[in-house]
Parts: C-alpha cells; structure tokens; sequence
C-alpha cells in the first residue's frame, strides 16, 4: 500500500493510530467528555467495599480459631467432629464463619467479574450464577451445621 | 472479556536496526516502539544504536539525538526538558517515566522505550490521551463555590490548609499513575485512575471549595472510584512523588465516614 492510499482504504478498521475510532470504533461521534462521564454515578459502591472490610476483620478470627480448633482435635474421624460440632459454641461460631466467608467471598468474586467480563449481557450472567452459587453455599453448609448439633450425635 | 493478547493489528513485529558508526568504541542500544498508522501496517520495534559518547544525559537527549542524526521519522512528545510538563512520559525499560528526568546513566546499554501502555498509538511514542483528559475535565477541576469571593481580595487559606493541597495540586497530568494501573487498563473507559482522582481530591479537600459533598456523589460508583484495588502501581511510578494510592484511600474513607 501506498503512504496516501493505505490511510484511505484501511480508515473503515479500527487502527491503534486512530485514537477515539480505536476504542469506540468508526462512526463514533460522541464527545470525548461525553464518553467520560458515560452513565454517570450509580451511587452505590460504599456498602461493598465497607462490608468487604467487616467482613474480613470478622474472618480473621474465625479462621483462626476454625483451624486452632481442627488442630486441636485428638482425632479427624466422624465421631469426633460431629461431636465437637454439635457443642453449642461451636456451631455459633461455625455458622457465622460459613456466612462471613460466603459473603467475603460473594463480594470479591463480584469484583473480579465486573473487572474482567465485559459484555453486559455476559456479566449479567455470570453475576447471577455467582450470587446463586454464594447462597447455596451458605445455606447448605449452615444448614449442615444444624443438622449435626440438632440431630444428635450420629 | 478482558483481552489476554493484543488484536492482531497491534501485534508487534520485528523492526530495522540503525548500527553505530564502525568507529563507536562504547554502543547504547535503544530499543524504540513505532508504528505509523499511515503506512497500514503493524507496530515494530527498531533498534537505534548510539555512540555512549553521544547520547547526552537524559533519554530525551538520546531520543532527540536518534531524531536530528539518524531517523526524522521518530515521534515523541517533549516540550518543558525539565520535568514540569509531563509531555514525554513513555515507558523506558518497563516503568512509566518522563524522558526528560530519567537518567541514561541509571540505565543499562540496552534502553527499551515504548509508548504508555494501553493507551491507543497516534504514532510512535505518541499516545492518544483525549480520554484521559475528559476524565480529568469530568471531575470538575476548578473551584466551585457559592460565597462570593471577597470583593476586595482572594479567597482566603490558612498555611495548614494550604499544605494539604500542595502536594495533590503538584500533579502534571503526565498520564504515567493512569496508565500503569491495571485496573485502568481493563476499565478505562469507567474507572477514572489514579491521576483524574488525584485531582478530584485535591477539590474535595480544599478548604475553598464548597462542592465537596457533590464531588463525592459523583465518584460513588463501582467503577468510577472503587475499580481502584490498592495496586499502587500509580504511587510507584509518579514521576513527582505524589500519592495517587493514598488519595484514593482517602476518598473511600470520607464516603464511609460521611455515612453513620
């Protein structure tokens, strides 16, 4: 291609050369600040990232007793754990452990979905799937939990 | 989703080398980015090489050099050659920094220069930063107050209030924190990065201004602000020592505590 014509005949394919075209395409006439400002402010987000905090303060904690308290059982087999699972402070705290961790991580895969997936209708799904996912984890293992203290020792 | 390799039209490929004279006794090797988008083809990376000798202090000195002597092709921005402007932020050997202030003597005989990263190619080393200026013009950068200004004088600061503006106000949109972000990389077009936050909280802060409360309405959103992931690649590259990272902390600390 010629220097003149190769910018003429190529100028319809979104180039790196071609700035705005680059990234919007070709025929994208919207104002660059326009385009910044987008769909302006959802006003939310503080919720999210402040519950991500809390909700790793609180796992720190739990996670270190959870593993202190497995190291510390003078056996792994069925008897044993379900009988330590079914103490009364232990079931508390293994429930809040299970809704914290499910939370915690509820938020930070949201987070790598909304960074990494980018056609809308993709993420909608993939949003979806993630919250269903968290919930069933959430409630099966709580509801593990109380089967083991409230069915009695099996 | 996010693209894990370059379309196929930015995909670089081998380039031209210019050798030194026979008679250079000590060769700088300088790795440099081009691409011409009226040739139709795709990037390349062409190998100048210099005589040590002969390339001056700075990357500008020897970027300026590899202009006047061997190639008038090459593009890049420069203006200030003193680390004010911010015209001449590249990435040399893998950091983003300002050509101007970066020395050749902390760098080895073989100097790798491309253009910021992510950002769309005019030419060269020549980024496309319109985007990046409309985000920072979205913030608002400039006072918004309903008091009236005294009539007979300035708006008034006191010296501590001053101090907590300096530094912020110091920036000089060079584009460098923006675009080593990766977040940025991956949601530019949403998350407004660390310079155009930088400059959003130098506004928020400053005790003149009376827009604090609707310039945090307008940063409380996923990704306008919370794309940031306390990466601090922003932090580490500014060439003014500024702290991008510690500013956006900030904000997310006044949108929670302005809450309970």
């Amino acid at each position: 291609m010629t220097k003149s014509s190769g910018s003429m005949s190529s100028a319809a394919q979104p180039r790196p050369g071609r700035g705005g075209e680059a990234r919007q395409g070709p025929g994208n006439l919207r104002s660059p600040l326009g385009r910044a400002i987008g769909a302006g402010c959802a006003k939310q987000g503080v919720q999210h990232w402040w519950t991500q905090r809390l909700s790793a303060v609180a796992l720190v904690p739990l996670a270190i007793w959870f593993a202190v308290s497995m190291l510390s059982l003078p056996s792994h087999d069925y008897s044993t754990v379900s009988a330590w699972m079914a103490q009364g402070w232990t079931s508390v705290f293994l429930i809040l452990f299970v809704l914290s961790a499910a939370w915690h991580s509820q938020l930070g895969v949201r987070v790598v979905v909304e960074d990494y997936v980018h056609d809308s209708g993709t993420k909608s799904l993939a949003l979806a799937l993630v919250t269903f996912f968290h919930v069933v984890v959430a409630v099966a293992g709580v509801f593990a939990i109380l089967k083991v203290a409230f069915g009695g020792a099996a | 989703m996010a693209d894990f390799r370059l379309p196929a039209n930015s995909r670089i490929r081998k380039g031209v080398t210019h050798k030194a004279p026979e008679a250079a006794r000590e060769v700088r090797a300088f790795r440099i980015y081009r691409f011409d988008p009226d040739s139709g083809e795709n990037p390349r990376v062409d190998t100048f090489e210099l005589e040590a000798g002969e390339c001056g202090q700075m990357v500008l000195d020897a970027l300026i050099r590899i202009k006047s002597t061997v190639d008038s092709s090459l593009a890049f921005r420069r203006s200030c050659r003193e680390g004010i402007c911010g015209s001449c932020a590249m990435n040399i050997d893998g950091l983003n920094r300002l050509a101007c202030i970066t020395s050749l003597h902390d760098l080895g005989r073989e100097v790798h220069i491309y253009p910021l990263p992510h950002m769309p190619v005019v030419k060269d080393l020549v980024p496309d930063l319109t985007h990046f200026y409309a985000q920072y013009a979205s913030v608002k950068p400039w006072l918004l107050a309903e008091t009236p200004a005294p009539p007979d004088r300035e708006r008034l600061q006191s010296k501590a209030e001053q101090e907590k503006i300096d530094r912020p106000a110091a920036c000089i949109l060079c584009a460098c924190c923006s675009t080593s972000c990766p977040s940025y990389w991956w949601n530019s077009d949403r998350y407004l990065g660390p310079a155009a936050l930088l400059a959003a909280y130098r506004w928020i802060i400053d005790s003149r201004d009376e827009a604090s409360g609707q310039r945090l309405d307008a940063l409380e959103d996923p990704f306008k602000l919370y794309r940031c992931h306390t990466i601090m690649n922003c932090t580490d590259v500014c060439p003014k020592d500024l702290n991008p990272a510690k500013a956006i902390a900030e904000i997310k600390k006044m949108l929670v505590e302005r809450q309970s």
